[in-house]
C-alpha cells in the first residue's frame, strides 16, 4: 500500500506542472500602406488585439501588437489614430494609450493616468485630447512628452466619444444617456457651447462642405431617458444649429458613421451598409452592400480608394471577420481578425 | 394541460400536504417512531436512492478547514467544474457541461439560486457552516428542484448531538495577511439542540506575481544604460475581502415525535474586485468593489407517524448587493467618485410542505409543494442625464414561483428498484411543461454490491428575472430552456476487515435546447435569446478506498475523473459563425482530482491534487487568435495533529497551498497566488460530561 501511495504521489507531482512564460517577440512589421483593425476582445479577459491588413498583398497579420512587443494589448481596444508618424492605440479598460511605430508595431511610449479612455484627437503637435466613458473631463496631453497636462471639464456629460475639428473648435458627441454634441474652444480648452441632437449620438464626421454629421441610436424602449426613432443629423458648425434631420424608422439601428476621403459621401450601418451623398435631401433607398446574414459591428472607408471595410463580430466570443468591398460595393476580400473587431485606422505612406 | 387545470392540481397537492400534519398529529403514536430515511431495503440501498446518481460529502470533508468554501469542496470531491477567480472572488459551478444557472442549490430545503441571475456564488458559502452536502447528478436533481439541467446541490444543517455545553474555537493565519476566526457555541439536552457559529475571514489578498501580459520593464545598469528588459512584478492589491457569517440554529424535539428546527444565517461581505493583469491604472485611483448583506432563515417542522413522514418549512431571504466602480479625479486617491453604482435588493419568501409514505418496504410515495415569492429591485443610479440629475436604470419586479412534485418508488424484488416522478413548475403566470423522470437500478451481484443504475428526465429551466426584465435588454418573450438527459452507471462496494473500497462509473448524455444566451444587438446593448442547442456527454469515474494499515496507521484515498464534451449544435448566428460543433468556452474536456489522507495515531497528512485540461476561451475553440487557459494542475499538502488533554482538545493544522509554487491563471488575465501557507489552531474545551470525550 505504501508503495502504491508513493507511486500515486509521484505520478501526481510529475504531471503537476503549469508553465506560464513570457510571450515571444517576433520581428514583424510592414512599411506598405495598410489598415489597422482594433479588436476589443472580451471585457475583463484582457484579450484585445491589433490586426494589420496589407491592402496591396491582401495579407492580414493578427495579434501584431503582442508579437511585436511580447505583451498583450490589454482589455477592450477601443480605437486607433495615426498622427505625425505615430500610432496611438486607445485601450479602454486598461486605462492606457499605447504609442506605437506604425511600421514595426513596437511600443515607443504610453499615455497613462486615464480612467476609461475612448478616442484620441490631435489639435496640434503640442496638444491632443482623449475622451472618456466615465470621467466628466476630457484629458489634454502633450504628444511630445505623452504626459497628461490638463483637463477639459464637460460638466454633466461624463460620456464623451468621437471628436472632429472645425477651425479652432473641436466637437465631441456625448453618447451614454445623452443627446449633446459639445463644442470645445481649443484656444482655451473649455466647453463653450453644446448642440442638442437626438437621443444618444454614436458617431461624428465632418464633410467636404464643412458640415458635421452625427447619427443617433434613439435609446431603447422603456429607457428612463426616453426612446425615439434614430436619426441622422447634418449640423452647421459655424451656427451650431441642426440644418437637417433624416429620421429612420423606429426599430432601425443605424450606427458607425464614416466618410469618404474627399468628404463627399457618408456611410453608415443600418443592418445593411449604406452610402449617401452629403448633398442628398433624403436617406438612400438602396444599400451599398446588402447584409450577408450577420450583425455588422464596425465600418470604415479607405480615404484613398473608397474601398469599404465592414467588421463582423459574429457571436462576440470568437475571432471576427472583416469584409472589404470596392467603392461600388463589390466584394474584394474577406479576412479573419481578432475577437470583436470594432474600429479601423488607415496607415498611409 | 391547461393553465387553470394545472393550478388546480398544484393547489390540490398543496392542500393535501398542508392538511396532512393535523391528521398525523391527531393520530400520533407516542411510543414508536420510524425514520423512513433510515430504512434500508437491501444492503445500503434506501428506497430514496433508487437510480439516483449522487455524491455525498461527509462531515470530515466539510469540516476539514475553516478556510474552505463549498466551491473548494465541490472542486475536490465532485465532478463539478468550478470557475473561480481565487479566494474571496466569485466561484460558479458548471455540471456536466451546463451553465452555472443550470445547477440548483438549496440550503435546508430553501433555494439559494439568485432569482436575478439564476446562479449561486459558492465562494460565499463556507464549508464550516454546512453539516451535510450532496450533489445530485442530472435527473437526480428533479427530486430537489426543477431546472437543474446539470444537477443540484443540497446543503443542510443538522443538530450537533451535543450533550451539555460545547465550545469550539479555531483561529487561522495565512499568507497575504489572511485571518480566519471560527467560534461555535452549543448546548444540547434531550429535547434541545442550540448552536451558534460565527466565522470571520479577512485578507488583504495582496500577493505578488510576475505579470507576463504587460510590456516588459527596461533593466538599467549602474550608469543608467538599458541592458535588457524583464517582466513586471505586480501585486494583487485590490482583491481584499472581509466576510462575516453568523449561523444560529435551534432544534427542539417533542416527546410526541415532532422535530422543530430553526436555522438563521447572516452574511456580511466586503470585497474588492481584483484588477486583471492588463490593467495599467493606479490601484489607488480606481477601485471596484462588491459588498453584500444577506440574511437567510428557515424554520422547519417534521413528524413521523408510522410509515408516514410529513414536514413543512418556511423561510425568508434578504439580500442587498452593491457593485461600485470608483475613480479619483484629483490624483490623490482621496476623492473617489462613482462611475458605476449598481444596487440590487432581493426579498424572498419561501414555504414548502412535504410528505413521504412507505408501504411494506416496497413502496415509497413522496410529494412536495414549494412556493417562492420574490421581490427584486435592481437599480443602476450612476447614469447622469442631460440636466445633471441622476436617473435609475433598472427594474422592480415581483414573481411567485410554485413547484409541485410527486414520486413513487417501488422495489418489487431485492435486486430491482424503479422510480418515477413528475414535477411541475409555475413562474409568474406561466408554466413550464411537466418535468418527468424515470429511475431504475438493478443489483447484478450481491457479492461486491455490483449495482447498475439508470435515469432519464426531460427538464425545463425558466428564465431569471434579469433575463426577462434587465434594462436594457430584458426579453419578456423568452421560453424556458429544455433539456433531455440520460445517465447510466455501474458501481461496486467491497468491504473486508481492513479495506473498504468503492468505485463507480457513470455515462451521461444530455441535450439542451433553447439555451438562453445574452447576445449583442445592433443597438449596442445585449439581450437574452433562446438560441443555443448543446449536446453534452461524457463519463464520470470515481473510486475511494479506506484501509486500516495496522499499528494505528490508516489510509483514505479517493479519486475522480470526468470527461465532458459540451458541444454547441445551435444555429449559426452569422454566416461566419465557426462555433457550431465546438466545445463550449471554459468547460474543460477532462478534469480529475485525488485526495490521499494518511493517518497515524493523532497525526494526519493530507495531499490533494486537482487537474483541469486546457480550456478554450472562444466559442470557435480558436487557438491562433486567442489563448486558451492552460492545463491546470494543483497540489496542496496539509499536516494535522490532534492533542487530547484533560481540560481541552487541541488541533493544529498547517496547510501548504500550491505546493509546487506554480504560476498560473484559472481565467484569462486573472493571476493566482503562488505557494502560500496557512496555520490553524483549534481549541475545544471539555465541559462536564464532555470531559471524557474526544473532539469530533
Amino acid at each position: 500500500m505504501k508503495r502504491l501511495c508513493v507511486i500515486a504521489l509521484s505520478v501526481a507531482l510529475a504531471t503537476a506542472c503549469m508553465k506560464m512564460t513570457g510571450i515571444d517577440v517576433e520581428p514583424i512589421g510592414s512599411t506598405s500602406r495598410g489598415l489597422f483593425i482594433t479588436c476589443e476582445g472580451n471585457f475583463m479577459y484582457g484579450n484585445a488585439s491589433l490586426s494589420y491588413y496589407d491592402m496591396e498583398t491582401r495579407k492580414v497579420e493578427n495579434r501584431v501588437f503582442r508579437r511585436a512587443n511580447g505583451a498583450d494589448l490589454g482589455d477592450v481596444a477601443q480605437s486607433m489614430t495615426i498622427y505625425d508618424g505615430r500610432g496611438y492605440v486607445v485601450v479602454n479598460n486598461s486605462g492606457i494609450v499605447f504609442v506605437i511605430d506604425p511600421d514595426t508595431f513596437v511600443v515607443t511610449a504610453t499615455i497613462e493616468g486615464l480612467t476609461s479612455p475612448r478616442y484620441i484627437h490631435f489639435v496640434s503637435p503640442q496638444k491632443g485630447y482623449i475622451t472618456d466613458l466615465y470621467d466628466p473631463r476630457i484629458a489634454i496631453f502633450d504628444p511630445r512628452t505623452n504626459a497628461v497636462t490638463g483637463y477639459i471639464d464637460t460638466g454633466s456629460h461624463p460620456s464623451t466619444e468621437q471628436m472632429v475639428q472645425w477651425g479652432d473648435y473641436v466637437f465631441t458627441n456625448c453618447w451614454s444617456y445623452d443627446n449633446k454634441i459639445l463644442v470645445i474652444d481649443t484656444r482655451t480648452d473649455t466647453v463653450v457651447d453644446q448642440i442638442e441632437v437626438g437621443i444618444q449620438p454614436t458617431s461624428l464626421v465632418l464633410d467636404c462642405n464643412d458640415k458635421l454629421w452625427s447619427i443617433t441610436d434613439g435609446g431603447y424602449a422603456a429607457s428612463p431617458y426616453g426612446h425615439e426613432a434614430p436619426s441622422l443629423y447634418r449640423i452647421d458648425p459655424a451656427t451650431r444649429r441642426v440644418e437637417r434631420r433624416f429620421t429612420f424608422a423606429e426599430g432601425d439601428s443605424p450606427s458607425e458613421l464614416a466618410i469618404s476621403g474627399d468628404g463627399s459621401r457618408i456611410y453608415f450601418i443600418n443592418d445593411d451598409i449604406w452610402q449617401m451623398e452629403v448633398t442628398a435631401e433624403n436617406l438612400p433607398a438602396r444599400p451599398l452592400v446588402a447584409n450577408v446574414g450577420t450583425i455588422y459591428y464596425g465600418l470604415a472607408v479607405d480615404p484613398a480608394t473608397g474601398d469599404v471595410y465592414v467588421a463582423d463580430a459574429i457571436d462576440y466570443q470568437q475571432p471576427g471577420v472583416v469584409y472589404r468591398y470596392s467603392a461600388a460595393g463589390e466584394a474584394i476580400d474577406r479576412f479573419e481578425v481578432g475577437i470583436i473587431p470594432g474600429a479601423f485606422c488607415f496607415k498611409s505612406l | 394541460m391547461t393553465g387553470r387545470l394545472r393550478i388546480s392540481v398544484i393547489l390540490a397537492a398543496a392542500a393535501a400536504l398542508l392538511s396532512a400534519p393535523s391528521a398525523v398529529m391527531a393520530q400520533h403514536d407516542r411510543t414508536r417512531t420510524v425514520d423512513i430515511e433510515g430504512v434500508e431495503i437491501i444492503g445500503y440501498r434506501p428506497l430514496k436512492d433508487i437510480g439516483i446518481q449522487s455524491t455525498q460529502m461527509d462531515s470530515l470533508v466539510l469540516q476539514e478547514s475553516i478556510s474552505l468554501s463549498v466551491a473548494d469542496i465541490l472542486t475536490q470531491n465532485t465532478p463539478v467544474f468550478i470557475k473561480s477567480y481565487g479566494r474571496g472572488t466569485m466561484a460558479t459551478a458548471s455540471m456536466r457541461g451546463t451553465a452555472p444557472s443550470h445547477t440548483k442549490v438549496t440550503w435546508n430545503g430553501m433555494t439559494l439560486n439568485s432569482p436575478m441571475l439564476g446562479m449561486v456564488d459558492f465562494s460565499y458559502i463556507p464549508s464550516y457552516l454546512i453539516d451535510d452536502a450532496a450533489l445530485y447528478h442530472g435527473a437526480g436533481s428533479v427530486g430537489i428542484a426543477g431546472g437543474g439541467l446539470g444537477g443540484a446541490v443540497t446543503l443542510a444543517n443538522t443538530p450537533a448531538a451535543t450533550d451539555g455545553f460545547a465550545l469550539r474555537y479555531i483561529q487561522g493565519i495565512g499568507s497575504f495577511s489572511t485571518y480566519d476566526e471560527f467560534l461555535r457555541i452549543g448546548y444540547g439536552s434531550r429535547r434541545w439542540q442550540l448552536s451558534t457559529r460565527v466565522l470571520y475571514s479577512s485578507s488583504d489578498n495582496d500577493f505578488r506575481y510576475t505579470n507576463y501580459h504587460k510590456i516588459k520593464q527596461p533593466v538599467y545598469d549602474d550608469e543608467g544604460n538599458i541592458t535588457g528588459s524583464r517582466h513586471v512584478e505586480d501585486r494583487n492589491r485590490s482583491g481584499d475581502f472581509a466576510d462575516l457569517h453568523i449561523l444560529q440554529e435551534a432544534y427542539f424535539n417533542t416527546d410526541s415525535g415532532h422535530r422543530i428546527g430553526l436555522a438563521a444565517w447572516y452574511m456580511s461581505s466586503r470585497r474588492g474586485v481584483p484588477k486583471i493583469s492588463t490593467d495599467y491604472r493606479d490601484d489607488n485611483l480606481t477601485r471596484t468593489r462588491q459588498d453584500e448583506n444577506t440574511l437567510r432563515a428557515v424554520v422547519s417542522w417534521q413528524t413521523i407517524h408510522g410509515s408516514l413522514k410529513v414536514g413543512a418549512r418556511a423561510g425568508y431571504t434578504y439580500t442587498d448587493m452593491l457593485y461600485t466602480y470608483r475613480y479619483d479625479l484629483t490624483g490623490t486617491g482621496q476623492e473617489m467618485i462613482e462611475g458605476i453604482h449598481s444596487q440590487s435588493y432581493v426579498n424572498s419568501l419561501f414555504a414548502k410542505a412535504e410528505a413521504e409514505y412507505a408501504i411494506a418496504d416496497k413502496w415509497l410515495f413522496t410529494a412536495d409543494v414549494s412556493v417562492n415569492q420574490h421581490f427584486v429591485r435592481s437599480a443602476d443610479r450612476s447614469i447622469i442625464v442631460q440636466d445633471g440629475s441622476s436617473a435609475v436604470i433598472g427594474y422592480d419586479q415581483a414573481r411567485a414561483e410554485v413547484s409541485a412534485y410527486a414520486c413513487v418508488r417501488y422495489r418489487p424484488t431485492q435486486r430491482v428498484g424503479i422510480a418515477a416522478s413528475v414535477r411541475d413548475d409555475m413562474y409568474g403566470s406561466r408554466f413550464t411543461p411537466p418535468i418527468p423522470a424515470l429511475f431504475v437500478d438493478v443489483l447484478l451481484s450481491k457479492r461486491g454490491e455490483l449495482l447498475v443504475k439508470g435515469s432519464v428526465t426531460r427538464n425545463y429551466r425558466y428564465p431569471t428575472l434579469n433575463d426577462l426584465y434587465f434594462m436594457p435588454g430584458g426579453n419578456p418573450e423568452l421560453r424556458p430552456e429544455q433539456g433531455i438527459s440520460y445517465d447510466a452507471g455501474l458501481s461496486t462496494h467491497v468491504r473486508t476487515a481492513r479495506v473498504d473500497f468503492s468505485a463507480a462509473a457513470t455515462w451521461f448524455d444530455s441535450y439542451i435546447d433553447d439555451w438562453i444566451l445574452w447576445r449583442a444587438t445592433a443597438k449596442g446593448f445585449w439581450t437574452p435569446l433562446n438560441i443555443k442547442r448543446v449536446h453534452s456527454y461524457g463519463v464520470e469515474l470515481r473510486a475511494s478506498i479506506d484501509v486500516d494499515l495496522g499499528r494505528r496507521w490508516s489510509l483514505q484515498a479517493n479519486a475522480l475523473y470526468t470527461l465532458t464534451h459540451a458541444v454547441n449544435h445551435g444555429d449559426p448566428v452569422s454566416v461566419n459563425d465557426a462555433s457550431i460543433g465546438k466545445q463550449l468556452p471554459y468547460i474543460p474536456v477532462r478534469s480529475g482530482s485525488a485526495t490521499v489522507r494518511l493517518n497515524w495515531r493523532d497525526w494526519s497528512l493530507i495531499y490533494k491534487w486537482n487537474h483541469y485540461s486546457e480550456r478554450f476561451t472562444t466559442s470557435s475553440n480558436d487557438l491562433r487568435l486567442s489563448d486558451p487557459v492552460m492545463p491546470y494542475y494543483m497540489s496542496d499538502l496539509s499536516i494535522e495533529r490532534r492533542i487530547a488533554l484533560r481540560p481541552i482538545d487541541i488541533s493544529l493544522r498547517f496547510d501548504i497551498h500550491n505546493l509546487l509554487d506554480e504560476e498560473y491563471e484559472t481565467v484569462l488575465s486573472h493571476p493566482m497566488p503562488r505557494i502560500n501557507f496557512g496555520f490553524y489552531i483549534g481549541i475545544t474545551p471539555k465541559f462536564g460530561r464532555g470531559k471524557n470525550r474526544r473532539t469530533e
